[in-house]
């Protein structure tokens, strides 16, 4: 896998690429700006990005707008978005069309080597990758008659895992079941919350988040 | 008692001395006794004592009403000037005299009283020929009254008591006279319509009665100047009648402008009504009523302020005081010598000074506390100012700290903690190590959210990074209960106003969580003329007070910092209603 890096933080910067050269994956470009990333993939797209929210000159949504922009014009580039704090606002504006090959994780996540990868490899190939502190925000939410007080303790974990776009293999992993009875638990949320069901991993993502935020 | 202090323009003028006026009236007494000398010594004379009144009639009521228009606007050269023509229109009588010099002098200025009348006409009321037209008119008037007089006399014209005449030719100067008067007759309607144009161009404010007569007065006396010049020139019959007319309608215009004199001290009488509207009413719109009595709608007040050594608007605004040019005139108002305010009113009006200086003088009081009114206002504006700097400067503040901590801190603290992780990736052999490195990054994590509470709290980067819309909504999703947000078609705005109204929802929703039990919220944002409107409201127990709560009380600060209203409806039990309205002009 191949994948460019857009950081102002040097430190980090090595950092982060530090830890994908040793998971063996080649760091095409080490960007300072998003211009410099965006000029980066003209010449020689990759196959993931990973993007600061806040980068030179202004600090405010530069790193959005790139990340906007290589959605649009490069769909095949997944784009993996970094921040300091993870926004509610921001994660829909990011999903705003679907969640294909995309993320948006808080800075911490790089810590967590092993998840950290494999969030990357799931948005590298199309499939999304979103902060469990997004969906558990929306989940604290008390609404009347609301269809997730029907949820079994064990739904609503499923539920989050699935909204921060784990496969059915990875919720099976997660949770130390089998995937059968991980396929099972999805089907019966879906039927529970009355969402029809979706095909794709990232559609399923992008429909969990519509009904939390609904 | 206030005192009034006029500020007239450079071309001020000091009043006549009144041993001058007297002068003056004893020397048209004088000229008159003079007339009835001439005139009984005359002997030929048809009817002496009816010419003698005649004359008297047309010069005397001029030369006094102009002496006392000096004495009262010596600004005006209306007065200089009624004097003038009085004097000047005596002269024709010389030629009731058979000293031939004299006699010469009174044929020529036979005619003169037409050429006079309508420049003194014309001149209303500055005593000057404002426009170009009547400039033209009256100079054409001499030349046909004075300089035709003296081709007619030089043809041997009237009679061979003169001095003038050149060569005999009766006829070219009869045909010469009837030229002469047939001009001043049209000159003399012409002036009638100049006088009419004028007037209909006045704004309807200043087109005031006594006025209104003396126009009327000075058209008829006109009409009636070429009515006679032209019956002179037809030898109609009834000239003699006619003459009697016109001189005594002429020698009322004088009388007419007396009596508009008589008017601005009758318009004094406003003062009272003033004096009574002012008792009345505590608070008044004091320019309202000072315009009313003043009879000038276009009248503004300002006040000094001696604290902030300058003018100042009813609204403490700093202003100047206007040219004085522009047809405006200022009189400043002291109190204890001290100066207070100034009323800035029409030119015309400065026609009439002793109205401005009683109207000034009965409305002192109240002037000195509408001063006092706007100088609070402009403490206001302020405190109002120096709130807002505050406000901003501890808003700048928070961002640098907030910005320091996420470009130094935080990124450091996740460095940390990839490098911890990194090595927990290399030490996976060993339980022990994998231990500790577990618990120093779980240290490591809990660092870093109450880092980014702080951060947070310090400033809402979001909203300056992609707009209250997307900040907003990031708020509402953390709230507990379900919250209908509408943001429709939010433009991006200041930052400060942004930033101000993220906090009002953000205060807002807190307190309906905390303190109201609210179980539903709206919250809807939208621009509405120039203003952001910002409204939060819970089905909550209400009896929020923004005095008792320092996140409410903070929250108006804010608000108001920024010129805008924060109100707060919270009856107990019917929930609480939180609307800011913000200026983002």
């Amino acid at each position: 896998m191949r994948v460019a890096i857009a950081e102002d933080s040097v430190l980090l910067r090595e950092g982060v690429a530090q830890l994908l050269t040793d998971a063996h994956i080649e760091v095409t470009a080490r960007c300072g700006t998003a211009d410099e990333l965006l000029a980066c993939i003209v010449h020689d797209p990759p196959d993931a990005v990973i993007v600061d929210i806040r980068l030179p000159p202004t600090h405010t949504d530069e790193g959005m707008r790139a990340a906007l922009t290589i959605r649009q014009q490069y769909p095949d580039v997944g784009v993996l978005v970094l921040s300091q704090y993870v926004e509610v606002g921001l994660a829909m504006q990011l999903l705003a069309d679907s969640a294909e090959g995309v993320g948006y994780l808080l800075k911490d996540r790089v810590s967590e080597v092993k998840e950290f990868i494999a969030a990357l490899r799931r948005v590298a190939d199309g499939g999304s990758a979103l902060d469990p502190t997004i969906v558990s925000t929306m989940l604290k939410r008390h609404r009347s008659s609301d269809p997730l007080d029907s949820l079994t303790p064990r739904e609503r974990e499923v539920l989050e895992l699935m909204a921060t776009g784990a496969s059915n293999a990875g919720i099976a992993d997660s949770m130390v079941i089998t995937q059968r009875a991980a396929e099972k638990y999805v089907s019966t949320i879906f039927t529970k919350l009355g969402i029809p069901a979706t095909g794709s991993e990232s559609r399923r993502v992008l429909a969990v988040l519509l009904f939390l935020r609904s | 008692m206030a005192a009034v202090l006029p500020l007239l323009p450079e071309r001020h003028r000091a009043p006549p001395r009144p041993a001058l006026l007297w002068i003056l009236g004893l020397a048209a007494v004088a000229s008159c006794a003079v007339t009835a000398g001439l005139a009984s010594v005359n002997g030929q004379l048809y009817q002496p004592a009816l010419r003698v009144l005649l004359v008297s009639w047309i010069t005397l009521p001029y030369i006094f009403a102009g002496i006392v228009a000096w004495k009262r606007r010596p600004d005006s050269a209306f007065g200089p000037l009624m004097i003038l023509a009085g004097f000047v229109i005596q002269l024709s009588i010389l030629q009731w005299t058979n000293q031939p010099v004299l006699n010469t002098i009174g044929q020529l200025c036979d005619l003169l009283v037409a050429a006079v009348w309508l420049h003194v006409f014309l001149a209303y009321p500055s005593g000057r020929l404002a426009g170009r037209a009547e400039r033209v008119v009256v100079i054409m008037a001499y030349v046909a009254a004075v300089g035709l007089q003296l081709v007619i006399l030089m043809l041997g014209g009237f009679d061979d008591r003169h001095l003038l005449t050149v060569v005999e030719r009766r006829t070219a100067a009869e045909a010469m006279q009837n030229v002469q008067l047939l001009t001043l007759s049209a000159l003399a309607l012409i002036g009638v319509v100049l006088l009419w144009w004028r007037w209909s161009a006045l704004p309807r404010w200043q087109r005031r009665r006594p006025a209104q007569i003396l126009i009327n007065c000075f058209s008829l006396s006109l009409v009636m100047l070429a009515a006679l010049l032209t019956a002179g020139a037809f030898q109609l019959p009834g000239f003699e009648i006619i003459r009697l007319a016109t001189f005594a309608v002429a020698g009322l215009a004088p009388l007419a402008f007396l009596a508009g004199l008589l008017d601005a001290r009758l318009a004094k009488g406003g003062v009272g009504e003033l004096m009574v509207r002012l008792r009345a009413d505590p608070q008044p719109d004091l320019r309202e009523l000072l315009a009313q009595a003043l009879r000038d709608p276009t009248l503004s007040l300002i006040y000094w302020l001696p604290q902030y050594g300058s003018w100042a608007d009813q609204d403490g605004n700093p202003t100047n005081l206007p040219e004085l040019d522009n047809g405006r005139r200022v009189t400043i108002v002291k109190q204890n010598g001290e100066q207070v305010a100034a009323l800035v009113y029409d030119a015309t009006l400065g026609e009439e000074p002793e109205l401005v200086e009683a109207v000034s003088a009965a409305a002192g009081i109240a002037l000195e506390n509408g001063r006092l009114e706007a100088e609070l206002r402009a403490r206001l504006q302020d405190l109002q100012g120096s709130r807002t700097r505050a406000i901003e400067a501890q808003q700048n503040e928070r961002r640098r700290l907030e910005r320091n901590l996420h470009d130094g801190a935080q990124q450091r603290l996740v460095a940390l903690a990839l490098e911890l992780g990194l090595l927990a990736e290399q030490a996976e052999s060993d339980p022990a190590t994998q231990t500790r490195l577990k618990s120093a990054r779980s240290e490591l994590a809990q660092s870093l959210d109450e880092l980014r509470d702080i951060a947070r709290g310090l400033h809402p980067a979001v909203v300056s990074g992609h707009g209250l819309a997307v900040a907003l909504e990031s708020l509402v999703a953390a709230m507990p209960f379900e919250v209908q947000l509408t943001t429709d078609g939010l433009p991006r705005l200041p930052e400060q106003v942004e930033v101000a109204a993220y906090y009002v929802v953000s205060e807002s929703l807190t307190n309906a969580a905390k303190h109201a039990q609210a179980s539903r919220v709206s919250v809807d944002v939208g621009v509405a003329e120039d203003s952001m409107i910002v409204e939060v409201v819970d089905n909550g127990i209400g009896g929020a007070d923004s005095e008792r709560g320092t996140g409410l009380r903070g929250l108006a600060d804010r608000v108001e910092a920024l010129d805008g209203r924060l109100r707060i409806w919270s009856p107990a039990g019917k929930g609480t209603r939180v609307r800011a309205e913000l200026p983002c002009g």
